[in-house]
């Protein structure tokens, strides 16, 4: 648990802002799901281990509700009650909550702010999707990130070319999931493994550069339908973000492995190397919303801006200066025309406090000192909080 | 080039893995003996010496891009880190264990069973994937005593040789997982380093030796 102080939060929501501002800027539009959730809801869509992550609690009725640990379902189920034209440009600001991954953590509350573009498939939605992910990095004004891009179907395309028993397939799958290559390394040397694979699979964490990996790789294996039209989305998809002058942002990363199951398509990752954490993820998710009942194809990420800000913090070091706004001590005798010209000056989007004195005459006190006068010299009171003619 | 930054457990594994960092360099590695964080020209690599408990924790949150760590502790930690490389060190079992005239069918038909153990993460997960009802007492230290002592049923722990085992008049039951010391990287050194952490896991993959290594398989 943690207090955000003054200095913090206006960074916060100064980049907060300004994302939104990217967003809507796009052509995206606010949402907003509700912060407590049915828990049957993420029952279907969330992995084992997520679920358990969930803070769940009964309410009045013994139905079993959640904080919610995501945006992404909710705002499917949004979505997919939604009639208007597709595709559906929607985006989302907020806190989401997970029990830590393990009793040596403690975080339990972040914050997401990220989009989905919901209705549309193909490389151009996604292209779209990745560019804003660059662009919000870019936004926030953290020095050498980059962006990692993936598709679901490589890994689910090995998976079920690999003349395995289910359970066999089921360890590789877990193992991946692990990032645990020891045991990946171990699996491969079974003889039953098909040999490009023997040795590719435990070299996925390295298989990382620019376009011509994609096209390296894709000869080998030209028989695998999903293999094939995984490197063909991404060849697509890097081509379109050239176009839009991204791509010097941009590695293709075969072993990138994403946390929910629910990925169909491209996934991708943001990450700069002042931070351990990834400062983004998403990915196309075109399943999902078969469980709310609609056929609907869906891109999006999430940026996490508690990393965005530990990041920014590591960069360059902040002033974590007390906020002090200007205040006017005033004689209560002269109240009202000290409201009148205090409701002046806020107009003009200038903080002032105002504080009842029992000392004759005002002080004013901002950035630059304290000043002392006998009268309400409205004029120069007013270049003082300006900040002119010092 | 860019430095990669590598954390040494201290102890028993310490000098094992400089060992084996030697080999990489064709030249003896003597670290400076108090000095925790070894960064000198001459070494190719900064080093970070930590308790072996904390290795996967440095490396998780990226102050060390690598790091030597025993898979136990990874198993009881869950350390979201890459585990690139077996490095064949620091072998052992995690067993689960009882006195010596006890079979595992006696043990588990217990009406109140109690396991004592350093990993009690561990310990629960295998109990619970084993369909065993049983408290965990969670120790720091000397558990082959608590069977001894009255404290519980069995323990689950780490065994090498078997000798401590013996020595406390106990013996194993059921062999759970082999142990050995991993390599591991940061989830964003992997992607910012990839070259130079792909050249250091294909370097120490040849200087390990291979005829230790134990050929690891399917479980099913």
């Amino acid at each position: 648990m943690k207090d955000v102080y003054p200095w913090e939060a206006k960074i916060r929501r100064n980049i907060e802002m300004r994302l939104r501002e990217l967003f809507e800027r796009w052509g995206y539009a606010e949402v907003e799901p509700p912060t407590l959730e049915y828990y049957a809801l993420f029952e279907k869509t969330m992995n084992e281990e997520m679920k358990e992550r969930i803070y769940k609690f009964l309410n009045r009725d013994g139905k079993l509700v959640c904080l919610r640990p995501e945006f992404t379902t909710s705002v499917a189920r949004m979505c997919s009650r939604e009639s208007s034209p597709l595709p559906l440009r929607v985006y989302y600001s907020g806190k989401v909550f997970r029990y830590p991954s393990s009793p040596f953590r403690t975080e339990s509350e972040f914050t997401q702010v990220g989009l989905e573009c919901v209705g549309r498939g193909g490389p151009s939605k996604d292209a779209e999707v990745i560019a804003l992910a660059i662009l919000a990095l870019k936004e926030t004004e953290i020095q050498n990130f980059e962006v990692d891009l993936s598709h679901a179907g490589i890994f689910r395309g090995i998976l079920e070319s690999l003349p395995l028993s289910p359970s066999q397939k089921e360890e590789v799958k877990k193992a991946m999931k692990r990032r645990d290559f020891t045991t990946l390394q171990g699996l491969c040397k079974d003889s039953n493994f098909p040999s490009p694979l023997r040795t590719l699979l435990p070299r996925f964490p390295f298989l990382r550069g620019k376009r011509d990996l994609l096209e390296n790789l894709a000869p080998l294996f030209p028989e695998n339908e999903k293999w094939q039209k995984a490197i063909q989305e991404l060849l697509d998809t890097w081509a379109i973000l050239e176009d839009f002058e991204l791509s010097e942002y941009l590695s293709v990363n075969i072993g990138l492995v994403r946390d929910f199951d629910y990925y169909t398509g491209i996934i991708f990752e943001g990450f700069s190397p002042q931070v351990g954490y990834p400062l983004l993820a998403g990915g196309r998710y075109d399943e999902l919303f078969q469980i709310f009942g609609k056929d609907l194809p869906a891109c999006g990420f999430a940026i996490f801006l508690e990393r965005i800000l530990e990041a920014l913090e590591k960069g360059f070091s902040w002033k974590k200066e007390r906020y002090s706004p200007p205040v006017l001590f005033y004689p209560p005798l002269f109240r009202k025309r000290v409201f009148r010209f205090a409701k002046y000056i806020r107009d003009q989007g200038i903080p002032l406090v105002l504080e009842e004195s029992e000392k004759e005459g005002f002080t004013l006190t901002t950035a630059y000192g304290s000043f002392a006068f006998e009268e309400l010299e409205e004029e120069v009171f007013e270049r003082l909080l300006k900040g002119e003619g010092l | 080039m860019k430095k990669l930054t590598i954390t040494i457990p201290t102890g028993r594994l310490k000098d094992e893995v400089l060992e084996l960092l030697s080999r990489l360099l064709s030249t003896p590695l003597a670290l400076p003996s108090r000095q925790l964080v070894i960064e000198n020209a001459s070494l190719p690599w900064r080093i970070i010496l930590s308790h072996p408990k904390d290795v996967a924790t440095y490396v998780e949150h990226g102050v060390a891009d690598l790091g030597c760590v025993g898979k136990d502790i990874l198993l009881e930690r869950e350390n979201e880190v890459y585990e690139l490389l077996d490095l064949c060190i620091g072998k052992c079992v995690m067993v689960l264990a009882g006195p010596e005239n006890t079979k595992i069918e006696d043990l588990l038909q217990r009406e109140h069973l109690r396991i004592a153990t350093k990993y009690p993460r561990f310990t629960r997960r295998y109990i619970q994937e084993r369909g065993i009802h049983a408290d965990i007492v969670a120790l720091y230290g000397s558990i082959e005593l608590a069977p001894a002592i009255g404290l519980a049923d069995g323990i689950v722990d780490l065994v090498s040789t078997g000798r401590t085992l013996r020595e406390n008049r106990l013996h194993v039951l059921e062999e759970i997982i082999p142990i050995s010391t991993r390599l591991v990287a940061n989830h964003v050194s992997i992607k910012t380093k990839t070259r130079e952490i792909e050249e250091f896991t294909k370097a120490l993959e040849e200087v390990i030796c291979n005829e230790d290594c134990p050929k690891t398989g399917w479980k099913s």
